[in-house]
C-alpha cells in the first residue's frame, strides 16, 4: 500500500514537473515572438533554460533515479546553468559592440 | 637620452676601472645577491650617495614587479639602463591586485613586500657592480601601489602607475615581458597600449625568456596541478563506476593528461587550504538562494509576458560593482544574466551595463543582493556588509524618462565616454524615487 502510494506519488510528481518545465519553456516562447527586440528576447530566453529546463530535467532525475543517469542530469542542469548566461551575454555584447540601442517605451516595434 | 657613457658588457666583471668609489665596498657580498634578504628594508631604500644628484636630465624609472621568471634579468637590464642614463630614481612596485581590508590582505602584503625586498637587494647589487659613473646616484625605492581600490584592468593599472609616476617624477616604465599582475591573463599587451596614452614613455625589458626558470612558478604549479587532478578524477569517476577497475585506470591516465595540459590554463590562482573549501562552502549556501531568485524572477517575467498589454519598461543601466576582478566578477554577471528580467551586456572594468526588461528587476539590481551574495562567497561575511549599490551611488540609469546618464552606445567604436566617468547628476536619488512610485505590481 504505501509502495504503490509513494510511486503514484513520484509519477504524479514526474508530471507536475514536466508540465511546469513545458509551461515555461511555453512562456519563453511567447516572449521571443512578443518582445521587441534583441535585448529584451534574450531575457525570455533564458527562462527556458533556466526553469524549463530544470524542472524538465528534475523530472528525468525522478523517474530515472538519482543513482544513475539522475545525478548526469544533475550535471546537465550545471553545465547549462553556467553556459546559458555566457550565450545570452555574448550575443548582447555583440549587439552592444555593433551599437544597437536597445528598445525603450515609444519606439517602433522591430 | 643616452649620454656619452660606453655601455660596459654585462656588468658582471669586475675587473674594469671603477670610477666610482662608493661602489667598491659592497661589492664582494653583492654577487651573491639572490642568497641576500637581511640589509635591505621594506620601506624606500637606498643604495649610496643620493644627496649630489645626477647631472643628466632624465626622470625615475618605474618598473612594475612581479615574480616571474624574467625578473631577475629585467632587473638587471633596468639598472644598468638606470645607470647609463643617469636616471635618479629606480622604483620597482608592486601593484596590488588585492584591496586592504579583504581577508588575506595582510598576508598578500607581506608576500608582495618580501618580493620587493629580494628586487631591491638585486637592484643595488646590480648597480653596485655596473661600471657606469652614475651607478652610484641611482636611488633604489620600492613600493607597493593600488592596494586601496580593487584594480580591474589594464586601464586601471595605468591609472595607478601613471599617479604614482606624477607623485615621483618618473617618465619611463620598464616592463618586464612576463609581467602579469593578475596572474592569470596576459595582460602586458593591454598593459603596453594603454600606457601609450599616458605622456609615459614605455619599454619591454629586452631579457630572454626562459632564461631562469626559479621556484616562483613550479611551487604555484604543484597546488594547481593536483588540484585539477583530484577534480578530473572524480569528475571521471562519478560518471564511470568508481569500483571498476577499468574505470580507475583510465580514470588516472585521463585525469594525469588534463592536469599536465591544463594546470596553468585552467585554474587562475593556486588553491589555498583555508580559502578555496570556504569558497566551495559558501558556494554551495549561494546555490538556493540564486534558484530562489531564478525562481521569483521567472515568476514575475512570465506574467509579463502572458499579461496582453505587454507591460515592460526596458532600459540600460550601468552599476559599478565591487568585487574581484575574474571569477569573482564571471560569477555576479553570470548571476545577474541567469535572473530572468535582467542581462548583463557589457562588463567595462568595475562597471557592469545591465539591460533590465522591467522596473522590478532593476530595482532589485541595484538593490544589490547578488553582488552581495557574491562578495560574500569570495570573502566571506565581512566583505558582504558593504552598502547596496543605491547606497553607494554606483548606479545610473541611461535610458527611458528616468534616465540620469547619456547611454554609451558610441563608445562601442572607441568613441567618447572615458573609463572613470563619473557624471551621475545630484538628480539620480529623486529618479530613483519616482521609480519606487511605479512599482507596484510586485
Amino acid at each position: 500500500m504505501t509502495a504503490a502510494a509513494l510511486e503514484a506519488a513520484r509519477v504524479w510528481l514526474v508530471v507536475a514537473l514536466t508540465l511546469l518545465g513545458l509551461f515555461f519553456s511555453f512562456v519563453s516562447m511567447v516572449g521571443v515572438l512578443r518582445l521587441p527586440d534583441l535585448y529584451s528576447r534574450a531575457h525570455t530566453a533564458s527562462q527556458a533554460d533556466t526553469l524549463g529546463a530544470g524542472f524538465g530535467l528534475a523530472a528525468v532525475a525522478l523517474t530515472v533515479g538519482l543513482a544513475g543517469a539522475g545525478f548526469k542530469s544533475v550535471l546537465l542542469l550545471f553545465f547549462i546553468f553556467v553556459t546559458n548566461p555566457t550565450a545570452a551575454h555574448a550575443i548582447a555584447r555583440a549587439a552592444f559592440e555593433e551599437g544597437i540601442v536597445p528598445w525603450t517605451n515609444g519606439d517602433e516595434r522591430r | 637620452m643616452a649620454d656619452a657613457d660606453p655601455p660596459p658588457g654585462d656588468g658582471a666583471s669586475a675587473d674594469g676601472p671603477v670610477d666610482s668609489a662608493e661602489t667598491s665596498g659592497p661589492s664582494a657580498e653583492a654577487s651573491d645577491a639572490d642568497a641576500t634578504s637581511g640589509p635591505t628594508t621594506s620601506g624606500p631604500t637606498t643604495s649610496g650617495p643620493t644627496t649630489s644628484g645626477p647631472t643628466a636630465t632624465a626622470g625615475a624609472i618605474i618598473v612594475p614587479v612581479e615574480p616571474t621568471s624574467t625578473l631577475r634579468s629585467t632587473i638587471a637590464h633596468v639598472a644598468e639602463a638606470a645607470a647609463n642614463d643617469g636616471a635618479p630614481a629606480l622604483h620597482l612596485v608592486e601593484i596590488a591586485s588585492w584591496r586592504d581590508g579583504d581577508p588575506e590582505s595582510d598576508e598578500r602584503a607581506a608576500a608582495a613586500e618580501r618580493v620587493l625586498e629580494r628586487v631591491a637587494a638585486w637592484a643595488t647589487a646590480d648597480l653596485d657592480d655596473s661600471e657606469a659613473p652614475a651607478a652610484a646616484d641611482v636611488e633604489v625605492v620600492t613600493a607597493v601601489i593600488g592596494a586601496d581600490d580593487y584594480l580591474f584592468g589594464a586601464d586601471d593599472y595605468v591609472r595607478v602607475l601613471a599617479e604614482y609616476a606624477e607623485e615621483n617624477a618618473a617618465d619611463r616604465v620598464v616592463l618586464d615581458p612576463e609581467y602579469t599582475p593578475v596572474g592569470n591573463t596576459t595582460l602586458l599587451q593591454p598593459l603596453e597600449f594603454a600606457l601609450s596614452n599616458t605622456s609615459l614613455s614605455v619599454e619591454t625589458a629586452p631579457v630572454d625568456r626562459p632564461t631562469r626558470r626559479e621556484r616562483f612558478r613550479t611551487e604555484a604549479t604543484t597546488g594547481r596541478f593536483v588540484a585539477l587532478f583530484g577534480l578530473s578524477l572524480a569528475f571521471y569517476l562519478l560518471l564511470g563506476d568508481p569500483t571498476y577497475w577499468f574505470d580507475a585506470v583510465t580514470g588516472v591516465a585521463t585525469a594525469a593528461v588534463v592536469s599536465i595540459t591544463l594546470s596553468r590554463v585552467s585554474l587562475d590562482s593556486t588553491p589555498a587550504i583555508p580559502r578555496t573549501p570556504m569558497r566551495i562552502a559558501r558556494g554551495l549556501v549561494y546555490v538556493p538562494v540564486l534558484l530562489y531568485e531564478i525562481l521569483k524572477a521567472n515568476l514575475v517575467v512570465a506574467r509579463v509576458i502572458l499579461d496582453p498589454r505587454l507591460p515592460i519598461e526596458p532600459t540600460l543601466n550601468r552599476m559599478r560593482v565591487i568585487v574581484g576582478s575574474g571569477l569573482p566578477l564571471m560569477t555576479l554577471a553570470n548571476s545577474i544574466t541567469l535572473t530572468p528580467g535582467t542581462l548583463t551586456v557589457r562588463a567595462r572594468d568595475s562597471d557592469l551595463y545591465v539591460h533590465s526588461l522591467v522596473p522590478w528587476a532593476r530595482e532589485g539590481l541595484f538593490d544589490g543582493s547578488l553582488e552581495r551574495w557574491t562578495r560574500f562567497v569570495y570573502y566571506g561575511r565581512r566583505s558582504a556588509r558593504l552598502p547596496t549599490p543605491r547606497e553607494r551611488d554606483d548606479v545610473a540609469i541611461l535610458q527611458g524618462d528616468d534616465a540620469t546618464e547619456e547611454l554609451p552606445i558610441a563608445a562601442a567604436d572607441g568613441g567618447a565616454v572615458g573609463a572613470g566617468d563619473e557624471s551621475d547628476g545630484g538628480d539620480e536619488t529623486d529618479a530613483a524615487e519616482s521609480i519606487d512610485d511605479e512599482v507596484t505590481d510586485r
